[in-house]
């Protein structure tokens, strides 16, 4: 079985408002899944819950068959810093770094050495064409460079998840489109998992198959293909 | 890890950089008076040590081996220009005397020893003035080890046994004391270093107090965006350890920088300090010195507490990755947080008539009264911005008024912080002015008479168990010094009735005493009126009438044949006149006390209050001036974290004269109401303080402290109100726009 | 458009005569265009020949307002798997969308199920034309881009038309 995601009866309430009751989802390694659905119905929610952000209040989160609900604040931190990747809509960079460091900063945090996290950072951003830019503060960067600079930092640990909650919202769609049409590329290169949260069918249409959630539980189809 | 913290400290452009600065600023300050408190401790500590000697008459203080041959000792305190001066009369009886510190040897009869400072003094002070006091020739300089100050009058005059023997108080003594004078319970050459230190710890404390509060208002500058920015961390897998020391690095930097400029301060400031005559006469520059611990405690000290109350800080909020976990609207003060504040005046209040017998006792209860008090003021502060915020919202029309309302009822105690530094500034300020003001009126020179100054007497008389002056020791030169109006006697009264309050030692004939100008007046048709020695009414005393007042009769007796007990002259009040007659008058009778104008008795007190008085503005200033900083950091602050709203609130048609409105309002009313309050409790605080340790009402403070205080509060509403230009750039239609 | 269909799907909700169904064709699916009787006799004609609808004589009497058609099994399965069965994903598809989901609510079948198959039917078409724009030249990606459009727009009137469900279901079935 190689599910690289697995939660299973989760639920979750912010103070009375429950935002899960009940969402399973199996996701296999290297599978790309939208996950779509109305407004306030739980995406980010389950995603948070996936990525180890949040702890549901009941139900279960397994990566690569171990539970990291049960795990403490540090171990998930780390698990984060070490096996997952994060791309959100905006304000996730560090504004007083420059870009080179924000994509270095999971290394840092790791304990790698400046230089050569800041190497490593370099690289990254040839790839995703934003020579030049590395010297730059994230006040200082277009909505779309800001994005791809994310998409780098997501990717520069080489992470088995990958997590992006509406990737693509404060862009147009052309520049949309580019970072969707990295992202993908780079994670199908990479075999990364993509958990990719979006109500834009476009965006959807990037992923192997969609999963909806409605009222804090998810439907998927097509259950036989995925796990065939 | 810590270069990354010093990275993001430093990098995070002008703002962050200001707030640095502003900390470190604070820090510096607040460090550089803690270090010139603490040596201004030891300073205290030293120089009463350098007293010590002066004691020697007690012997049972003495350490040290004995000397073979006893030498005489007599002290006493002698005047000159308003100045004291320590005057020892010795005589050595054999080769082998005791010997002083800062002196080889005693002076034998017909010589002298004098502090540098007196030997300054005699250099440029005509003869008849001064050095003729002292027989013979001078000798010697006391060295470093006599002496307590630069400033300090001593003479040590050599005489023969026999001499000595017949001053007053005089002792025989083998060796010197060599403790200060706060071991030794009869030493009374010294300085009241326990009160000395607790007024130190006061004024620290009264500037320490609004320094914090404006560390803690720098500190919370753009926490939103400090927060957001370690949930950025937090997200890409910053544990929260890590997160925890990137804070805590960078509270570091500003505590560290700071606490260095402190050093610098403290170092560059010292020889200003050392000539503060804080207990009345100045510092050698090497007693005001830090000592190691205390050194070592406040360089690692400081920089550690910043770094332990930034985790304190840190683990309330608890930084998740997804921001600040979402905050609950604070729950309302209680009415509680009155409590302290009752707690304190009622303290204060238990004392009025229960005074504490011992000088620490007191201290002790006064000062935690209104230390509580102040606490009081601190913790209740919320609550009366809360309860004039609804009082606002209920009455506003306007909207601004129902806004500013609304948010300050929603948050009381961040509506209270901009504002507590000026509140505590208000209340330290009212205490000690109520009580300097009220101490002033009932003691300073109010009552003055121009005798208190101008009259020159020796006195000695059997109540002090002393024998009578001879009447033929007067010496005649004197009605002939320039200056010199008047000598008159003093005779014994010798029906003096212990138990009448009404019945003096003295008697006068009314002859003399209209020649007095200031001394009072006789009952009407007495021919002799009973005074005091020194024809000054003692405080407290029955005898009323201000500066002309009216002595009782005397009894019949036949006055001329009554002993002497008293020689005043008086002076036209030049410093020539006086100190000339002083020294005609102790060459004269060599064996009483020195002679003295009741200014010079009163002028070791009065000059300390009008120390005190002075010291207590600069602290009114000094706290005035760092709660308007605070004030102004915080304002500018908030209104840099809140441009969002307000710019949407712009755009939802809030008009801008409104929104100005909006926030005068939210300072100036937690502004005036806290003021109103502080203000009440300082005052009640120095009544029940005045009433319970001096007995006196409080008097109402002089024109100078509503100067101070208005000046206090209108600076700090124009400094709410400069930021109004602020605010149309702030909330710019640009604002609303994510950054 | 699927007349047949979807006035056999008219027919399951009761029996009617034909100048009812095409009023009511023109009330829920005419949208300016209405059905003439000639095409609603024809097609009736056609259905029960291949009986999927009978006549029902009720009242003695003739001309043609006097026989009643009543759906038959055959008929009626034809109707249930119709309106499951997502459409083939292309552009265009707005009227027939529509019928369905109006039918389906009139007849209290999972509308919102058929929408979920129906999206789902529509991203798998996405899928395959962002595979082809992403591999393909740039003329076929730029013809995917135009198909891709045109069914987001769909998709987008799916996720509105879910939202709205019950609103819907209340009006037609008054
Ligand atoms: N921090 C929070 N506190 C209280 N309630 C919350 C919090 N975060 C989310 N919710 C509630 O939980 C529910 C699910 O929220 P969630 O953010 O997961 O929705 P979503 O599907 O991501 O919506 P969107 O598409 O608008 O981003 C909503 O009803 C929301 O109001
Ligand atoms: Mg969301």
């Amino acid at each position: 079985m190689s599910a690289a995601l697995r939660a299973s009866g989760v639920e979750l309430s912010f103070g009375a408002t429950p935002a899960l009751r009940g969402a399973d989802l199996t996701i296999a390694t290297g599978e790309i899944v939208a996950v779509m659905g109305p407004s306030g119905s739980g995406k980010s929610t389950l995603l948070h819950c996936l990525a180890g952000i949040l702890v549901p209040d009941a139900g279960q989160i397994l990566v690569d068959g171990q539970r990291i609900d049960t795990l403490s604040e540090t171990r998930r931190s780390e698990l984060r810093r070490d096996r997952f990747g994060f791309v959100f809509q905006f304000g996730q960079l560090v504004p007083e770094l420059t870009a080179a460091e924000n994509v270095a900063l999971p290394l840092l945090l790791g304990g790698v050495r400046r230089k050569p996290a800041l190497q490593q950072a370099r690289e990254w951003f040839d790839r995703l064409g934003l020579e030049g830019l590395h010297g730059r503060r994230s006040g200082e960067l277009s909505g779309g460079q800001a994005q791809r600079v994310a998409l780098a930092r997501a990717l520069v640990g080489g992470p088995q998840v990958l997590f992006a909650d509406e990737p693509t919202g404060a862009l147009d769609s052309i520049t949309g489109e580019q970072v969707m049409e990295l992202l993908v590329s780079l994670a199908r290169d990479r075999g990364t998992t993509v958990v990719l949260v979006t109500h834009e069918a476009r965006v959807a249409a990037y992923a192997d198959r969609e999963v909806i959630v409605r009222d804090g539980r998810v439907t998927s189809f097509d259950t036989q293909e995925a796990a065939a | 890890m810590i270069r990354l913290g010093l990275r993001m400290a430093v990098a995070g452009g002008r703002a962050a950089v200001a707030r640095l600065a502003i900390i470190g600023a604070a820090v510096a300050i607040g460090v550089g008076l803690v270090l010139a408190a603490l040596a201004g401790t030891t300073a205290v500590q030293r120089q009463n040590a350098h007293y010590g000697w002066l004691n020697s008459a007690h012997a049972e203080a003495a350490t040290g081996p004995s000397a073979a041959d006893p030498a005489w000792w007599a002290f006493r305190e002698d005047y000159f220009r308003g100045r004291s001066i320590a005057r020892i009369d010795v005589a050595v009886t054999g080769p082998h005397a005791p010997v002083p510190p800062g002196l080889s040897a005693l002076p034998g009869p017909g010589e002298y020893a004098v502090s540098p400072a007196l030997a300054e003094l005699l250099r440029t002070t005509p003869p008849d003035q001064l050095s003729e006091r002292f027989p013979g020739r001078r000798t010697a300089v006391l060295g470093r080890d006599a002496l307590a100050s630069p400033d300090l009058l001593i003479a040590v005059v050599g005489r023969t046994p026999a001499d000595v023997a017949g001053l007053r108080d005089a002792t025989q003594l083998t060796r010197f004391v060599s403790v200060s004078p706060e071991h030794c319970l009869r030493c009374y050459v010294g300085t009241g270093i326990n009160g000395m230190a607790l007024i130190l710890a006061v004024v620290v404390a009264a500037l320490l107090f609004p320094l914090l509060i404006f560390i803690g208002v720098a500190t919370r500058l753009s926490a939103a965006r400090r927060e957001q920015r370690l949930a950025a961390m937090r997200l890409v897998g910053a544990t929260p350890r890590q997160v925890a020391t990137l804070a805590t690095i960078e509270s570091m930097i500003a505590a560290t920088a700071g606490t260095l400029l402190g050093f610098g301060l403290f170092l560059l400031l010292r020889p200003v300090l050392a000539h503060v005559p804080f207990t009345g006469l100045r510092f050698f520059l090497d007693d005001l010195e830090l000592t190691w611990p205390a050194a070592l405690l406040m360089l690692f000290g400081v920089p550690i507490g910043a770094a332990l109350s930034a985790r304190l800080a840190l683990r309330r909020v608890r930084m998740s990755p997804l921001g600040v976990m979402r905050r609950v609207t604070p729950k309302p003060p209680r009415a509680w947080r009155l409590l302290p504040l009752i707690a304190g005046l009622a303290e204060l209040t238990w004392f009025v008539g229960r005074k504490p017998y011992t000088t620490n006792g007191q201290t002790a209860a006064y000062l935690s009264g209104i230390l509580v008090v102040m606490i009081g003021v601190v913790v209740a502060g919320p609550w009366v911005t809360m309860t004039g915020s609804r009082l606002l919202a209920r009455l506003a029309r306007r909207p601004a008024g129902v806004i500013a309302g609304r948010r300050l009822a929603d948050d009381p105690r961040a509506g209270f912080r901009s504002i507590s530094g000026l509140a505590l500034a208000l209340f330290v300020g009212s205490v000690a002015t109520g009580v300097i003001t009220s101490y002033v009126a009932e003691r300073g020179d109010s009552a003055a008479t121009p005798i208190i100054h101008n009259l020159m007497t020796v006195t000695s008389w059997s109540g002090h168990g002393q024998q009578p002056l001879d009447q033929a020791s007067v010496p005649p030169s004197l009605t002939a010094v320039p200056g010199v109006r008047a000598v008159v006697l003093i005779r014994d009264n010798p029906q003096i009735d212990k138990n009448d309050p009404n019945s003096w030692p003295g008697l006068i004939s009314c002859a003399d005493l209209t020649r007095i100008p200031g001394s009072g007046h006789c009952s009407p048709g007495a021919a002799a009126a009973q005074v005091f020695p020194n024809l000054v009414p003692p405080y407290g005393g029955s005898v009323r009438g201000g500066s002309d007042p009216q002595w009782p009769p005397a009894p019949e007796v036949p006055l001329d044949r009554q002993a002497v007990i008293g020689v005043a002259v008086d002076t036209d009040g030049s410093p020539a006149a006086l100190e000339t007659s002083r020294t005609l008058l102790e060459n004269a009778f060599p064996q009483v006390d020195g002679a003295a104008s009741e200014g010079d008795i009163r002028d070791d007190s009065t000059r300390l209050l009008r120390q005190m008085q002075r010291l207590a503005d600069i602290v009114i200033i000094a706290s005035l001036v760092i709660a308007g900083c605070s004030l102004a950091v915080s304002i500018t602050g908030g209104l840099n974290e809140r441009k969002r709203p307000f710019a949407v609130l712009r755009l939802a048609g809030l008009r801008l004269s409104d929104l100005r409105g909006v926030v005068l309002l939210e300072s100036a009313v937690p502004l005036l109401a806290v003021s109103a309050v502080a203000v009440a409790a300082g005052f009640v605080s120095a009544a029940l303080f005045l009433k319970s340790q001096l007995g006196y009402e409080l008097r109402p403070p002089g024109a100078g402290y509503y100067a101070v205080t208005g000046t206090g509060l209108l600076v700090s509403l124009a400094l709410i109100a400069s930021t109004m230009p602020l605010l149309r750039r702030l909330t710019g239609p640009a604002s609303v726009r994510n950054d | 458009m699927s007349v047949p269909l979807t006035l056999l799907g008219l027919l399951e909700r009761q029996p009617s005569h034909g100048y009812d169904l095409k009023r009511d064709y023109d009330t829920y699916f005419g949208r300016g265009k209405s059905l003439p009787f000639g095409q609603v006799y024809s097609t009736l004609a056609r259905l029960t020949r291949d009986g999927k609808v009978v006549m029902d004589e009720l009242a003695p009497g003739d001309g043609p307002d006097r026989k009643r058609y009543v759906i038959t099994e055959a008929g009626a399965t034809e109707v249930d798997a119709w309106l499951a069965e997502p459409v083939q994903a292309e552009p265009h598809l707005q009227t027939v969308l529509f019928a369905k989901v109006v039918l389906s609510l009139m007849l209290d079948r999972g509308a919102k199920s058929y929408l979920d198959a129906q999206r789902h039917a529509h991203l798998q078409r996405m899928r395959e034309l962002t595979e082809i724009k992403r591999s393909g030249e740039l003329v076929d990606g730029l013809l995917a881009d135009h198909g891709l459009f045109h069914l987001e727009a769909d998709l987008r009137w799916i996720d509105l038309t879910a939202a709205r469900l019950e609103q819907l279901r209340a009006q037609v079935r008054r």
